[in-house]
């Protein structure tokens, strides 16, 4: 009988593939921010304009980027803590190949401008269908291995990347109903105000259960091995997660607010926000006080800094979260650039930021060799600490400005200042936000050389699963 | 880094610190920022810049000095209870003092509230940050007699919380003048 081992070929096919994403996607979000200083930049090539090339950015970082490394590191993990291979492995080849080809088309069709006109789920329906398959083939992979476990518990990382598939699978059929007309246009399901509250129900999950959950459940399984000791508080864990789950769910209206849609509807969004501090700040404090006791670790893992300092920004993307969710705050904050700000303080100091650390614990493990280079990583470091918060801060700056501004009133009631005066006077919020985006690509770009160097001539190394390596 | 060496051998007292230190690194913002707006308007980017009443600006000053005033002490408070889970030094005098060290470049900086220009302020302060941060990392480990790896840990832990201050900072703001007081907002 041939010895039994974790399939991670296709582990490493989707990590290698996120950092070409991550590259694709920096890159796009580049453009369109320096298009934001220099308007010209669009050469007046249709697929070369802001609303064509942003959607590329966001859907090459959430989807390509993001997603790849979730659905490699639920398969490296899911086989790890449930000492089995992974279920149909044909399959799981499958949900990596026919996800990569997806968001290679879909993104050449938002170039060509086919568009749902849905933020975040901006694709057109033959990519929401091809996405919902693939989908439930990474469903039945995952799950398929989790019933197959020669553990008795299902642990907590687990737990988290099972909630952001079925949540997500939930999510994106709803939100993509609708009635195709030709190929590349269709109309939603949904009108107006309906349309609305469905649209920020997936939105916000989205960002919920796919870049906060998914996340987590990376979280929980890289850093107890990055610190080589337990959870602090497993318990603790288990309890986050059921709170996390049955809160955030109710939160999307809160992209609503002053919206055409009920006032209790948007003042529930806003007291479920609030109510998800607890749980998102429990993760954080088991996180913390799990890397607490591994200091020693620090002086030969340079991944590990990483996941330190996205704990520091998760906590601040999951207070400012909720704080904006207040309506008073929101009234000022809502439409301006702070939003900005405060999404990448959690897509690039959280996001981004575990997901560097955990492929440079990953990789040089998949391939049996060390890492090109500690010092490469260390310099990634800072530049990701000083992109990140160059950013927060530009943002901050030209958020809070807009919304003081496009509100003050003179002595008679009328509005001070025009829109498009405000807008004009940005130029140099938005070109202190091109530069910080140009810090954090300069270590993309560091960790890609890094880590095609670590793979460069190895192949992924066979690992069997503690029941079969001890048979 | 002579004055983390220093504090490193010191226990100093924290109403003395409080007093010489900390006290004067809260007024000095405020301060800067009431002449400044007094005498140029508040510019945000705007053609005509944002002028206050002299009531409005006082108020908005002394809100500014107990909230910077709060924030530091808060942090030296959270600086203490954070050290037993990583090994260092006791003592609120020398978290205080530690937190005054590292918040002067950003006292010192906020000398150009005196024209209150938000992108020049910004431009300003972002090395005066970077300073900042420099100091937190450089000098904790130092002032708190730990490694340097734990020393990152905590630094890092700090800036979770200092950035969550910010923050509430901007949303506290930004709530006080939908309730009306600082600038008119047709909210």
């Amino acid at each position: 009988m041939a010895k039994e081992v974790y399939h991670d070929r296709v582990v490493t096919a989707l990590v290698l593939c996120s950092i070409v994403w991550s590259v694709v996607g920096m890159l796009a979000g580049l453009h369109v921010a320096a298009e934001l200083v220099w308007p010209q930049l669009d050469f007046g090539r249709e697929w070369l304009s802001y609303g064509r090339l942003r959607t590329l950015h966001t859907n090459a970082v959430i989807f390509g980027f993001g997603v790849s490394a979730l659905m490699g590191t639920a398969f490296y993990s899911v086989q790890r803590t449930c000492h089995v291979p992974l279920f149909a492995p044909g399959l799981a080849w499958f949900c990596c190949v026919g996800w990569q080809l997806g968001i290679l088309a879909g993104g050449l069709s938002l170039l060509a401008g086919w568009n749902a006109g849905k933020e975040y789920a901006e694709l057109e329906w033959p990519f929401d269908i091809a996405i919902a398959v693939v989908w439930v083939c990474f469903a039945i992979v995952f799950f398929g291995t989790i019933a197959r476990r020669r553990m008795p518990a299902i642990y907590v990382s687990n737990w988290f990347y099972g909630g952001l598939i079925i949540v997500i699978a939930m999510l994106h059929i709803v939100n993509s109903l609708a009635v195709p007309v030709t190929l590349s246009k269709s109309y939603s399901l949904f009108a107006g105000a309906q349309d609305a509250i469905v649209q920020w129900w997936y939105g916000h999950n989205a960002v919920g259960f796919l870049l906060t959950g998914g996340f987590l459940g990376m979280l929980y399984y890289f850093l107890p091995k990055h610190a080589d000791r337990p959870i602090w508080s497993y318990r603790l864990s288990i309890v986050a997660f059921w709170a996390f789950t049955y809160a955030y769910i109710w939160a999307g209206p809160h992209h609503l607010h002053y919206n055409a849609i009920p006032e209790w509807v948007q003042s529930l969004g806003m007291v479920m926000s609030l109510v998800l501090l607890a749980p998102s700040w429990a993760t954080m404090i088991n996180g913390v006080m799990t890397v607490a006791g591994a200091w020693e670790k620090l002086k030969t893992d340079p991944a590990l800094k990483f996941i330190v300092l996205s704990l520091a920004f998760y906590g601040l993307a999951t207070f400012e979260g909720p704080m904006m969710s207040i309506k008073s705050v929101n009234v000022v904050s809502h439409f301006t650039d702070w939003t900005i700000g405060h999404v990448h303080s959690g897509a690039l100091g959280w996001n981004a930021m575990i997901t560097f650390g955990t492929f440079y614990f990953l990789v040089p493990r998949l391939m049996g060799a060390p890492l090109h280079s500690v010092r490469l990583a260390n310099i990634h470091f800072w530049l990701a600490l000083a992109g990140t918060m160059l950013y927060v801060l530009a943002m901050w700056g030209a958020g809070v400005s807009q919304g003081l501004l496009w509100l003050s009133l003179d002595e008679i009631g009328e509005l001070s200042f025009s829109f498009k005066d405000i807008m004009a006077s940005m130029a140099p919020y938005y070109a202190l936000r091109l530069a910080a985006g140009l810090i954090f690509f300069a270590g993309a770009l560091l960790l890609a050389y890094n880590l095609f160097m670590t793979v460069k001539g190895r192949r992924t190394v066979a690992a069997a699963p503690p029941a079969a390596a001890e048979a | 880094m002579r004055g983390f060496a220093a504090l490193a051998d010191a226990q100093p007292d924290p109403v003395q610190v409080f007093f010489k230190q900390v006290f004067w690194l809260a007024l000095a913002p405020p301060v800067f920022v009431f002449i400044g707006s007094l005498n140029f308007g508040w510019r945000l980017g705007a053609a005509e810049p944002l002028y206050l009443s002299g009531k409005a600006l006082t108020l908005i000053g002394i809100g500014y000095f107990f909230a910077l005033l709060l924030g530091l002490v808060c942090t030296a408070v959270l600086s203490k209870w954070m050290a037993a889970t990583y090994g260092a030094r006791d003592g609120l005098g020398v978290h205080l003092a530690l937190v005054a060290l590292v918040a002067a470049p950003l006292a010192t900086g906020s000398v150009f509230h005196l024209f209150p220009h938000v992108f020049v302020n910004l431009l300003a302060l972002i090395p005066a940050l970077l300073w900042s941060l420099y100091l937190l990392y450089k000098g904790l480990p130092i002032a708190l007699r730990i490694g340097p790896e734990r020393g990152m840990l905590m630094a890092s832990a700090l800036i979770g919380c200092l950035l969550v201050g910010a923050v509430s900072l901007l949303g506290l703001t930004v709530a006080l003048w939908t309730g009306g007081i600082g600038p008119t907002i047709g909210v």
